[in-house]
């Protein structure tokens, strides 16, 4: 199996504040990535750049074999965000919302329909589609935003912290929508929540201070630090305490 | 293609907004039938002829305008403000698309208000006993067109510069401003001196000038307001999808 997603030397530097410092990643194609890091440690910063919402200052990546600095089109027609801010179009419906996205990636009227309801099936959307995305709550508007970022049929999906500001029951049912994707398509996943890497996850990479720290699976990186659980290896990691490479 | 689904969005996301409907079409009209009412109560010694429904007409198509220039760049700021545009630009959509997907419903937008806007004063003129004759009124919508692009222009500079709150209050300068240099309610042309020299030196002025020629008898000034009109609406209008493009290449640095 080839990589989804392999980074070679990738840098961010935002003035004299480096946000992204020489990463190196490798992603297997269909795996479920998790980037995991406290606030600022470039996780973010890293997904805007493999999707060309940020240039890189040093370094390439390359998505399905395409290269982010030269073949960026191309890449954008591969890759599909679920930003960390819902970014639904308020006024429309939710039905709307899936047709206009699948609009702006050229599908016809007949494969949109076909995605829809696709969608809408999958997300369990139904008794909302005709619902004004405004008017939904966290957790429909978090499902919405998910699913306008898989009607494209991305082959590489950034999922942007997902379950962020949801309450427990909503984020359990993402996570089962999240794990039924896994072994389809890459994804790349962030979140704060331990608990949510350490289900959904294949392999998980620590970032601090725009650092790669530590890469493997969650057992991996509990039997590394010596933890019994993800977050406190993941403390481990991140505040430098030596362990097992 | 890619336009034409971001221009139904937009259109979508402006008509489902009832202020749309108030501002847009509802508050001009009012005018038109309160300045209609005024003018009715005017002597005719007076030789007031500003709210004279050939005079008004095309003044309030020209003030509907700037309604559209409100709903532009509030519609541009919010999304700017909101993760939408974050998601569109991950996705294979062309600067050039986002500029059409913005003009093309606004542009419709003011269309439908001009037709409705003249409609009603067509119906007012029967009543009053002055006629608008439709060659009179087609050739005063195309007049307008240099200014709708003005309008847009504004819209989406001031959407792209300035958030969701502070754009209605940049846009009302420019809507008092072309209601009162533009010579919708008062006669610019019997006033003079600094008021008429501001006023010449501005776009609006031309602009509702132009709207007017049609329901004139006099063709003075056609080529004076024409340009003044068009270059204005063109380098608004240019300098608005420069400013979008630059606003842009600086979100994705």
């Amino acid at each position: 199996m080839g990589y989804g997603i392999e980074i070679k030397g990738l840098k961010k530097e935002f003035g004299s504040k480096v946000a992204v410092r020489n990463l190196n990643l490798r992603i297997p194609e269909g795996s479920l990535y998790a980037l995991l890091g406290v606030n600022g440690a470039g996780k973010t910063t890293t997904i805007r750049m493999l999707t060309g919402l940020t240039k890189p200052t040093g370094g390439e990546a390359y998505v399905m074999g395409h290269s982010i600095l030269s073949e960026l089109h191309e890449v954008k027609k591969l890759v599909n965000i679920s930003p960390q801010e819902t970014s639904v179009a308020p006024n429309l419906t939710v039905r709307e919302n899936l047709e206009f996205i699948a609009g702006i990636y050229g599908f016809d009227k007949t494969r949109t329909e076909e995605k829809v309801r696709e969608m809408l099936a999958q997300f369990s959307m139904e008794e909302v589609e005709n619902q004004k995305a405004k008017t939904l709550s966290g957790g429909w508007q978090r499902k919405l935003n998910i699913a306008m970022a898989l009607i494209t049929e991305p082959r590489v999906l950034f999922l942007d912290e997902p379950t962020l500001g949801i309450d427990v029951l909503a984020r359990r049912e993402l996570w089962r929508k999240i794990e039924a994707l896994k072994g389809k398509i890459t994804i790349v996943l962030t979140t704060h929540y331990m608990e949510e890497a350490e289900n959904l996850a294949d392999e998980i990479a620590i970032m601090a201070k725009g650092e790669l720290m530590a890469v493997g699976s969650p057992e991996e990186l509990m039997r590394r630090t010596e933890s019994g659980c993800l977050e406190d290896a993941f403390v481990k990691i991140v505040e430098g305490v030596s362990y097992e490479e | 293609m890619k336009s034409k689904v971001f221009a139904v969005r937009t259109w979508k996301e402006i008509m489902r907004d009832p202020l749309s409907y108030i501002f847009c079409v509802g508050f001009p009209l009012v005018m038109l039938v309160i300045m209609s009412i005024i003018d009715k109560s005017i002597p005719v010694e007076a030789g007031m002829q500003v709210f004279r429904i050939r005079n008004l007409a095309p003044g309030i198509a020209y003030f509907g305008l700037t309604f559209v220039m409100l709903f532009t760049s509030v519609q541009v700021s919010k999304d700017r403000t909101t993760a939408l545009l974050l998601r569109l630009y991950a996705s294979p959509m062309k600067p050039v698309e986002y500029i059409f997907g913005y003009t093309i419903p606004v542009v419709v937008l003011a269309v439908v208000q001009m037709v409705i806007c003249f409609g009603v004063s067509f119906v007012i003129g029967l009543c009053t006993g002055t006629s608008l004759s439709v060659p009179e009124v087609l050739l005063s919508m195309v007049a307008l067109l240099p200014s709708v692009f003005l309008f847009v222009g504004f819209g989406i500079l001031f959407g792209c510069l300035v958030n969701e709150k502070a754009a209605p209050g940049l846009c009302s300068i420019l809507i008092s401003a072309a209601g009162i240099i533009g010579g919708i309610w008062m006669d610019i042309d019997g006033m003079g001196g600094a008021i008429k020299s501001v006023a010449r030196a501005l776009p609006f002025y031309h602009g509702v000038s132009l709207a007017r020629l049609p329901f004139r008898e006099t063709a003075e000034g056609t080529v004076e307001h024409l340009l003044w009109t068009v270059a204005c609406g063109v380098v608004v209008y240019g300098l608005a999808v420069a400013v979008f493009h630059g606003k842009m290449k600086k979100d994705i640095r």
